[in-house]
């Protein structure tokens, strides 16, 4: 009866290392962000007075903060529109089942160079390149567009059913005519929802791009915050709130409408094709707001290929001082995420409807990690470092909150769509709330959390990249230091070690994500 | 003593239940049976509340439920094991975290409650689940995972929960409809052997009058939510069984025609 009752020495003696080497980990990354239950005290009463002195938000120059407000849509819109018509042929000529060959790999590899970039990074060098503006911030998103949506656009394209193709080939077609008649039917509605995903996500990132000078909200709250105008700044923040709100509700919506095929339906084509009308009418006055002179973009090229030169060779004078901030920039990602794992579990199971049964705290959880993910990690990390000062903890406090946002929502989802007749059958045999979670509701979804998990923790040591370009920690400092003192070469040494770290932490990731499933 | 008083239940706005009244003694092995939507399923999760009767009352050895009142529920609830046609097991956990499951009521307070709510049962508890296990004879599965057992191995496990719980009654709703014939019988021959050997109360939803046995000693008949029949299976003659059937016919054939 032993045997049966004990799982074998060696699967204990695995399970024992493994959970030692994570917390060991764990430990180490709390230790170099510089995480402790003290400084978060502090830091948490920092905090409550900077939020006062935000109070009340000084609308005075609405027509300034509606100004910028339209030119951040406009880059995200635009930066989509550019993204998007640079995908299409990438996208085409990396899906393995219609292209090989070279064309197949150096699209490929470009697709995913330009997703290890972080977008701020981009926006960096093209803000070098042409100056301050909205147009560095375009073209940094069009790029960073392309990562994510050629590898959408392929992978659509590869999970195809051959069927149609194969009767257009037996009818002698030419390549294109299949594209369009046989392929491009079939992953059109997939298409048109990653792309609005993308306008979603982009204007996002505009809202922060300007903390490098690439135009839109950012340069404003930048300016706001470095003169201590936190008045000017909260009121610039609940502009942010407000339209990343808005516009996730509503792109969520036609996302959903895309999926279920109903997007033109009676009810729903009205509010849709007004919606986008909205978004393309903001986005065309808006660009008689951008300075877009063609000869500013002529004059570009030459210093972009001049800034390019310049970046060799690589100054690998101060190697291990980097590589000692590139450890950091990854424990700032390691421990903000544990941290948002604790938050998000409570926040999670509060926001369910199907185990917590009142319809209030529902409610008002739902609504904590809506406002923490519409509130960019780096806008997060700029009052963090106001509250509570330069360094990696701010950082950390700032990704354990952006976090939160995603996480809880994860989580109260996965929660709400258990299984229930095994929470019955507990149920029945009178057991207490808390014990229905442990043992009914805990079991389903861990593997599913862990996955999440597992994805944000990826995401978050990429975003803390680039945490150091507003003094929130990591090596994102020493780059933006670089390339402010035209020290070019040093700066390429930086971004190579961090498309290194990404690549490395994207492998292991993807490793261990095969291995818990 | 199960005593159920005047139950009547509403769905939208269907009589599921239509004033109900039974009287069990402890011990004994009752078979419900009737066509779809009599109203089965219903009659028995009003005896643990997991549906609230709009009418009428329900006592267990005297004490009426109190539906409002959760700790009264779960009180009531520790008594009353429940077998169910999909299992209801907690998949992706071993045979016996499930059954261990079954203990969870007993563990309500104090030390206890911690204990379990991380997932640590004492000792005795894993050996009585063992012993349980080997009663329902799949001791040899205990540390496998419930997902790769076939559907009587994890119909053993769901009872070997609900005997986990020392139920004085049993409830199983279909416990077979998702079984092939000969499994079903085995399940039908456990639950009986359980209900003579432990002495606990069994009330069982089946849908077929043939997977009916004699060993059960007092066969209901239930037909759009009234008691029809209620005595030994010998009694039930064949005029009574016609009707129940003859009204599932002529209902299948109106509902053909409209």
């Amino acid at each position: 009866m032993d045997g049966s009752l004990t799982i074998n020495f060696t699967k204990r003696l695995k399970i024992f290392f493994t959970w030692s080497i994570i917390s060991a980990v764990i430990v180490v990354a709390f230790k170099i962000s510089k995480f402790d239950i003290f400084s978060l005290i502090t830091g948490f009463s920092h905090s409550i007075s900077l939020i006062r002195e935000m109070f009340p938000p000084n609308f005075s120059r609405f027509d300034k903060i509606l100004l910028v407000t339209f030119e951040t849509i406009a880059i995200g819109f635009w930066g989509t529109v550019f993204g998007i018509l640079l995908s299409l042929p990438l996208g085409l000529l990396s899906a393995n089942n219609i292209s090989q060959g070279l064309p197949y790999l150096v699209s490929k590899g470009l697709i995913n160079f330009f997703r290890a970039v972080p977008d701020i990074m981009f926006a960096l060098i093209f803000v070098t390149a042409f100056g301050l503006g909205p147009i560095p911030g375009i073209l940094a998103l069009s790029l960073a567009t392309v990562g994510l949506l050629g590898k959408f656009y392929a992978e659509a394209i590869e999970s195809i059913d051959k069927k149609p193709v194969e009767a257009l080939e037996s009818t002698g077609s030419h390549k294109l005519g299949i594209i369009r008649h046989a392929i491009m039917p079939q992953v059109f509605p997939l298409f048109m929802g990653y792309n609005f995903y993308l306008l979603d996500h982009n204007i996002r990132i505009a809202m922060v791009l300007g903390l490098v000078g690439a135009g839109g909200l950012g340069v404003e709250l930048f300016t706001q915050m470095r003169s201590f105008n936190y008045q000017k700044v909260s009121a610039i923040l609940i502009v942010v709130i407000l339209i990343i709100t808005l516009i996730d509700r509503a792109s969520a919506k036609m996302s959903k409408n895309i999926i279920d095929g109903n997007f033109m339906s009676k009810q729903n084509k009205f509010i849709n094709l007004m919606l986008i009308g909205i978004i393309i009418l903001v986005s065309l006055i808006s660009f008689f707001f951008i300075p877009f002179n063609l000869s500013e973009i002529f004059n570009g090229i030459p210093r972009i290929l001049e800034f390019l030169r310049d970046l060799f060779p690589p100054k690998i004078s101060e190697i291990e001082r980097y590589l000692y901030l590139i450890i950091e920039t990854v424990s700032m990602g390691i421990t903000g995420t544990i941290l948002a794992i604790i938050l998000s579990i409570p926040l999670g199971i509060l926001a369910a409807r199907n185990i917590t049964h009142y319809r209030v705290i529902n409610i008002f959880s739902r609504e904590t990690s809506n406002f923490f993910r519409a509130m960019p990690e780096l806008m997060f990390a700029l009052l963090f470092v106001a509250a509570v000062g330069l360094g990696p903890f701010a950082g950390v406090l700032a990704i354990a909150l952006h976090t939160t946002g995603f996480l809880g929502k994860f989580y109260c989802e996965s929660i709400e769509n258990i299984d229930k007749k095994p929470l019955e059958a507990i149920d029945s045999t009178g057991a207490k709330y808390i014990q229905k979670i442990r043992h009914a509701v805990l079991p389903q979804i861990i593997p599913l959390f862990n996955s999440y998990n597992l994805y944000l923790l990826d995401r978050n040591i990429r975003a803390s990249t680039v945490m150091g370009v507003v003094g929130a920690g990591g090596i994102g400092f020493e780059l933006i230091m670089s390339m402010r003192v035209f020290d070019y070469q040093r700066a390429l040494t930086i971004i190579l070690l961090i498309l290194i770290t990404i690549l490395i932490i994207d492998k292991i990731s993807s490793w261990l994500r095969k291995k818990i499933t | 003593m199960i005593s159920l008083q005047n139950i009547t239940k509403k769905f939208k706005g269907d009589t599921v239940l239509d004033n109900i009244c039974l009287k069990i003694q402890q011990g004994e092995s009752i078979a419900i049976i009737g066509p779809s939507g009599s109203g089965k399923t219903t009659l028995i999760r009003t005896i643990n509340g997991f549906v609230i009767p709009d009418n009428g009352s329900i006592s267990i050895d005297g004490k009426e439920i109190k539906y409002s009142d959760k700790k009264n529920l779960r009180q009531m609830r520790k008594r009353i094991g429940m077998i169910y046609q999909l299992f209801n097991l907690v998949e992706r956990t071993s045979v016996l975290e499930n059954v261990l499951a079954g203990s969870l009521g007993r563990y309500d307070n104090g030390v206890g409650l911690v204990l379990s709510t991380i997932g640590l049962f004492s000792k005795e508890e894993k050996e009585k689940a063992m012993e349980l296990l080997r009663f329902v004879d799949i001791e040899h599965k205990a540390s496998e995972r419930v997902d790769r057992l076939s559907g009587g191995e994890k119909q053993r496990v769901a009872i070997a929960r609900a005997l986990m719980q020392n139920p004085d009654i049993l409830l199983a709703d279909e416990p077979i409809a998702n079984l092939d014939p000969k499994t079903s019988q085995k399940i039908i021959d456990l639950l009986l052997k359980i209900n003579e050997e432990k002495g606990i109360t069994l009330l069982c939803v089946l849908h077929h009058i043939d997977t009916v046995k004699d060993n059960f000693n007092r066969v209901i008949a239930l037909k759009k939510g009234k008691i029809i029949f209620d005595g030994k299976i010998s009694l039930l003659n064949k005029t009574e069984l016609l009707s129940l059937y003859e009204i599932e016919e002529s209902e299948e054939f109106e509902w053909m025609a409209a």
